[in-house]
């Protein structure tokens, strides 16, 4: 949908999950769109060179989110949520509904 | 002139930058915490200069390397054996939160001038991080930047009612008030 604007599909998964969840780690984004995570790294640090997001380290983890000081943030978000509206219902449940609510360590289920 | 690497000045060091690349025709500003070290004559200390600058890397590689600065593929950092301080060229565009930067200070030095940041501009810089990520240490900065240098408060509380940000302007106006009552009291 956007593939062409920002130059490849990757980079176009990688912005409509982090619009979906806010917040994403390479080998998590990796695992859902079942890619090589070598893309996923290339893509977000492009993307982290432009400053168009930031990460931080959680632990071991690299976690990303959209820069909220990249002065053009809003009308990318607006762009990227009129995009992602048009997302085919099947790929929007298999790719950007994964469960994110907590859940008690030690639960079964 | 000859130049100390081991004992260059952060101010000393953007001027070196920024008459080389201008030397090549190309433009730049500091950004970041080198001008929080400059405007507070290094009460908080910067290990790096963050430029802004529309050339390509490429060109910027070009212009750096007679100074013996070189970065590693797909950084936008360069180091130079014996100095102390690295660079960064951020990507533009040069904004204070969704704000363009509009006015720019000149610093002489004797290795040239550079462009920076002005106060103003600069305290709104280390406040967008406290806004955005509850950052203490930019809080810190900002109110180090507005004790020590002349700075215009009603534009900075204007911008952070625009950024979103009112409530957090009182905690910087208060953090700075409170500061300014403590270097009174000092001897």
């Amino acid at each position: 949908m956007l593939e062409s604007l920002f130059g490849n599909a990757t980079v176009e998964k990688v912005l409509f999950y982090l619009t979906a969840y806010g917040e994403g780690y390479p080998l998590g984004m990796a695992r859902t769109f079942n890619v090589p995570v070598n893309g996923i790294q290339q893509q977000l640090r492009r993307l982290e060179n432009g400053g168009i997001v930031v990460s931080r380290l959680l632990g071991n983890v690299r976690l990303y989110n959209m820069n909220p000081r990249y002065p053009f943030l809003a009308e990318l978000n607006s762009l990227l949520a009129k995009a992602f509206a048009f997302v085919p219902e099947d790929e929007k449940a298999r790719y950007y509904r994964e469960r994110r609510r907590p859940r008690r360590a030690g639960k079964p289920l | 002139m000859k130049i100390d690497w081991k004992r260059i000045g952060i101010a000393e060091l953007a001027a070196l930058v920024s008459e080389k690349l201008r030397g090549e025709g190309i433009d730049s500003l500091v950004v970041g915490g080198a001008c929080v070290s400059i405007y507070t004559h290094n009460r908080y200390e910067s290990g790096d200069i963050d430029f802004i600058s529309y050339a390509a890397l490429k060109l910027l590689d070009a212009a750096l390397s007679p100074l013996g600065f070189s970065r590693k593929r797909y950084s936008r950092h360069f180091t130079r054996d014996n100095c102390p301080f690295f660079i960064e060229f951020v990507a533009p565009p040069a904004a204070v939160g969704k704000e363009p930067v509009r006015s720019r200070s000149e610093l002489p030095t004797k290795f040239g001038t550079f462009v920076m940041l002005t106060p103003t501009d600069c305290v709104k810089d280390r406040l967008a991080a406290f806004f955005h990520w509850n950052d203490g240490q930019a809080l810190e900065q900002a109110v180090m930047v507005a004790q020590e240098q002349p700075v215009n408060i009603r534009e900075i509380k204007k911008w952070s009612a625009e950024e979103g940000f009112s409530d957090k302007f009182g905690v910087f106006s208060q953090a700075l008030k409170v500061s300014r009552g403590e270097k009174r009291q000092r001897p």
